[in-house]
């Protein structure tokens, strides 16, 4: 993985509707370039070499397609709440840090004072966004840019009494295209926190984004104890792109790395939602994007019986407990 | 010519009727009537069926062909059908899955044949039922040369569910245990050229309550069907009985043997000798013994210094050979049987198997292939004990039914405890809504049900008795305990098998605690009640007939029950629920692709849906992920 000269400060644009930070090209040149917007409710475009990375911005994610044992002990009606919280979110501040300070009232016309681009060594964007639960409760997602193109990822999840246990937590991005597939350091296989122990350790490589195909299709393909992520395509949406051509068969990749603890992913091409109406595999859409979970928390899936254990109590997810997690993004100039 | 029994239909109505003209259940020997076709395993006397039959599908008996068992019967209108082969999957009547409920729930009101006191049966339940559809199958067959001129026999090896058998326009016999072998002797009836074989299959019958397992609910011939011929005498039955002493090494061999002889038997048999030899894998001779033949032998206990004892790692198998030989010395008929010694005991309440704690790295298994549901093949044998080794499973349960004869001999071979259970169900009378409520039970203690239940038993113990394999006789699965399920132990009991006996029930009425089980069986009972049992004076071993329901992607927390292991020393382990999904390929309507569906997806109602995939195996044998999860904790105490 090459990281762009690290000697060069990269420039930040200052819009009215999207924050904008740059290496040497914007507009889909050579480098980096990441789009944070005021009214999109993330960070909405993430582009390397011109190679866009997000189909819509990132959010964090509460939900999992139910398993048999879950619906089997009630949970799915117990923890509904986090169904809608997952699909619906509203952002209720922005903040925004230039080389560790904050800039207060950049919004218009408050921008206006910055006359031009802005250089920096350092960029930190963060959302807090509020849950539709009763009670409510918040989670901030900061993304902290460095000049090399590297995205600090930290994510906090509040804590609240009186919320139901959560399936799942953590930071849902959707690409706009289905992947080759993914090379990740990690366990072997399917892994959940209370299924582990079968995992070896090493570095696995995926082909395409396989769907596990249970009799009815459910949260499936987890992985947990990870190191590190990196997902390629080779497919665009971009109209003046064209594979073969300007792709000339050449792939490119983004790598998501552990910032100390290693994290659970799944990489698959539907989200919780997809997978959650279908009730057989061929109902399931044709597979056009990636769908890449980055998990700081995981439900087991127990095993007793399917039809009222809930799965351990070690394995659960507390909701009234904070959930704090951190990981990197790590783009590929190459 | 004997007396002709009528066949009436009011049989389907009766517990008390389940076996006419049926022969006395045996081993499932092979047997051969030349050296050479022995060492090459050409089974010369046997003729198989298999094949394309004539057939019809009726709604209901009152509009089945009656008389198409008729040698002069115009069959022009009957069409095709591939035995062995469910009906539901070759086009006719509806795929139904169904869980714990009666296949019937909603539509109709049943109770069993009399559930109430003082009160009878229900006359024309199922023989006058609206809806319970008749396969009329026909076969024209020539005898093969082989056979001519022998008494001739027929087995079908698995016919759901009740079945009643004519030859050339003769009644011959009627059975209803559909995963037991049913076999008839053809010899009075049987010509060298154009026979009419002629069976009608009726889907449900009384047997439909003591057949109620968590799966699809298919009806027809669904094994194979097989013709033999008896040499002129005849081991009609055998029982090995191989002892392997408690130290392990020495043991004994007896055997008890019943021969048949083609003419008025006790004058046949005269001049006739049996020779019985048994080697090791080296062909070592450890013991040969020459008796004359009579009708019932009882070879006596022989004392075997040095043994090679039979387990999973080492699945050391010996050699018998039983021929027969007449006055003269020549060959009459070889019966060639692998056996094994094991020492099975109760050692302050551990099972122990040669002297070691038996542990059960096991799994529960259907039979199940998805594109021809429980009629399974060779191969798909083959691939599950592959997977099986792979994965250090060392112990499968037959869930819930007597399997194919096959997949004991594969045990054997490959060193695999069998829990070998009896085909008996009856949840959906006992246990409703997931309460236990026996109001109606059979076959509880109900004296008109309990025959059908012990030749269930019976028919089990005795087709599969000289597995090695075989650890447990499990009495059938979830069917409540009562006086019945207690006539089956005993039955087992009479035997002097020194296998464990196994039945999970009667811990749903413990009042039958004592005379029921060998073993204290649960299933689905968490980490924390198998702890509770354990460490409160346990009276039995403790087994989990089921565990780690693996429905969907539900497989996790195992550590918590393979950690008892270490910790109890009588948590003798346990069977996951289960090996392999029940599902079956059928076209998308939509897409045109083979896909995998389930209970529901025939319109078929009331369903228990994907309840029925719970396989470590997806239903087209493709591991699910979590299989890497039980290869682990298994290989920890293989």
């Amino acid at each position: 993985m090459a990281y762009m000269n690290s000697s060069d400060k990269m420039k930040v644009v200052f819009g009215d509707v999207v924050l904008g930070v740059h290496s040497k090209g914007a507009f889909g040149g050579e480098g980096f370039e990441y789009l944070f917007s005021y009214s999109a409710g993330g960070m909405e475009s993430l582009a390397v070499n011109g190679r866009e990375w997000l189909y819509r911005a990132p959010k964090p994610t509460f939900w999992r397609a139910v398993t048999d044992n879950d619906r089997g002990c009630g949970f799915p009606f117990r923890s509904a709440m986090w169904m809608g919280a997952d699909m619906f979110q509203q952002v209720k501040a922005i903040r925004v840090f230039l080389d560790g300070e904050e800039i207060k009232d950049f919004l218009p016309p408050g921008n206006n004072r910055f006359q031009g681009e802005v250089e920096a060594s350092s960029l930190e964007v963060s959302y807090a966004y509020r849950t539709a639960t009763v009670p409510e409760t918040q989670v901030d997602v900061s993304y902290e840019i460095e000049k090399s193109g590297r995205i600090q990822v930290k994510v906090h999840y509040y804590g609240r009494e009186g919320l139901p246990q959560l399936p799942v937590f953590g930071m849902r991005f959707v690409m706009p295209t289905k992947a080759d597939g993914y090379v990740y350091h990690g366990l072997s296989g399917e892994t959940y926190p209370d299924r582990m122990a079968g995992g070896t350790k090493g570095r696995y490589e995926i082909k395409g984004l396989p769907v596990t195909p249970y009799l009815v299709p459910q949260d499936c393909g987890m992985h947990m104890q990870t190191d590190w992520l990196t997902i390629r395509r080779s497919s665009v949406l971009a109209n003046n792109v064209k594979p073969g051509k300007d792709l000339s068969a050449e792939s490119f990749s983004i790598t998501f790395e552990s910032s100390g603890n290693p994290f659970a992913f799944t990489c698959l091409p539907y989200t919780a939602e997809e997978l959650e109406n279908a009730t057989h595999q061929e109902e399931l859409p044709a597979a056009r994007r990636t769908v890449v979970c980055i998990l700081g928390a995981v439900r087991g899936v127990g095993g007793i019986d399917s039809w009222g254990s809930d799965v351990e109590k070690d394995y659960h997810i507390d909701a009234a407990q904070d959930i704090i997690y951190s990981f990197n993004i790590i783009p590929c100039f190459e | 010519m004997k007396n002709e029994t009528v066949p009436e239909l009011s049989w389907l109505d009766d517990p008390e009727v389940f076996r006419v003209g049926m022969l006395p259940a045996h081993s499932d020997h092979i047997f051969y009537d030349s050296e050479e076709s022995c060492q090459n395993g050409e089974k010369s006397l046997y003729q198989s069926l298999n094949g394309a039959w004539q057939f019809c599908w009726s709604r209901n008996a009152a509009v089945r062909p009656e008389k198409f068992y008729e040698e002069d019967f115009d069959s022009s209108s009957f069409s095709s059908i591939i035995v062995p082969g469910h009906i539901e999957l070759a086009g006719y009547d509806r795929i139904h899955y169904i869980n714990t409920m009666y296949p019937w729930e909603g539509h109709l009101y049943r109770r069993p044949a009399y559930w109430q006191e003082g009160k009878g049966g229900y006359p024309g339940q199922f023989s006058e039922a609206e809806y319970n559809p008749v396969g009329s199958y026909r076969l024209e067959f020539d005898l093969m040369k082989e056979l001519w001129g022998k008494r001739v026999c027929i087995s079908f090896e698995g016919v759901e569910q009740a079945m009643y058998l004519w030859l050339n326009g003769h009644f011959v016999g009627y059975g209803e245990d559909s995963f037991t072998p049913s076999d008839f002797d053809l010899t009075p009836y049987i010509r060298e050229k154009g026979n009419v074989l002629a069976l009608e299959v009726h889907k449900r019958s009384t047997a439909a309550y003591l057949e109620d397992q968590d799966f699809f609910r298919f009806s027809g011939i669904f094994r194979n069907v097989i013709l033999y011929a008896k040499p002129e005498v005849h081991v009609e039955d055998l029982w090995v009985k191989p002892v392997l002493h408690e130290d392990n090494h020495s043991g004994s061999f007896a055997l008890d043997l019943k021969l048949s002889a083609a003419g008025e038997a006790l004058e046949s048999l005269k001049g006739y000798q049996i020779s019985v030899a048994l080697r090791d894998k080296a062909g070592n001779l450890l013991l040969e013994r020459k008796i004359p033949a009579a009708d019932q032998i009882f070879l006596a206990p022989e004392e075997l210094p040095e043994l090679h004892p039979w387990e999973h790692k080492t699945p050391y198998l010996y050699h018998l050979e039983i021929r027969i030989l007449s006055e003269t010395g020549m060959l009459t008929e070889i019966v060639p049987y692998d056996i094994g010694f094991c020492n099975l005991e109760l050692d302050h309440g551990v099972m122990k198997l040669n002297g070691k704690r038996l542990i059960i790295n096991g799994v529960n298994r259907h039979e199940w292939n998805a594109r021809t549901g429980r009629v399974i093949n060779e191969a798909d044998m083959a691939q599950d004990i592959a997977c099986f080794h792979e994965n250090h499973i060392n112990s499968v349960r037959t869930c819930h039914y007597p399997n194919q004869i096959s997949w004991y001999g594969l045990c054997d071979r490959e060193g695999i405890y069998m829990m070998a259970e009896t085909n008996l169900e009856s949840h959906g009378s006992w246990q409703k809504m997931g309460q236990v409520e026996p109001s109606w039970n059979v076959p509880g203690s109900i004296a008109q049900w309990k025959e059908a239940v012990v030749d269930r038993m019976r028919t089990n113990f005795e087709t599969f008795k000289n597995h090695v394999s075989i650890l447990f006789w499990s009495l059938g699965n979830e069917s409540y305990a009562g006086d019945n399920i207690q006539a089956m132990q005993e039955y087992l009991r009479e035997k002097k098998d020194r296998r464990f006996i196994h039945y999970e029930g009667v811990c749903r009425n413990r009042a039958y605690e004592a005379v029921i089980s060998d073993v204290e069986s649960m299933m689905y009972a968490p980490p924390w009640e198998v702890k509770e049992y354990l460490e409160n004076n346990p009276k039995k071993p403790y087994v989990l007939c089921e565990y780690m329901h693996d429905m969907g992607n539900s497989l996790g927390g195992m550590k918590s029950y393979i950690d008892l292991l270490g910790q109890y020393e009588k948590y003798q382990g346990g069977f996951i629920w289960d090996f392999i999904d029940q599902a079956l390929y059928v076209e998308d309507q939509v897409t045109g692709k083979d896909v995998l569906r389930y209970g529901g997806d025939f319109d078929d109602r009331p369903s228990d849906y994907e309840f029925s995939g719970n396989g470590i195996l997806f239903a087209n044998r493709e591991p699910k992920p979590a299989i890497q999860e039980v290869r682990y904790y298994y290989g920890l105490y293989e």
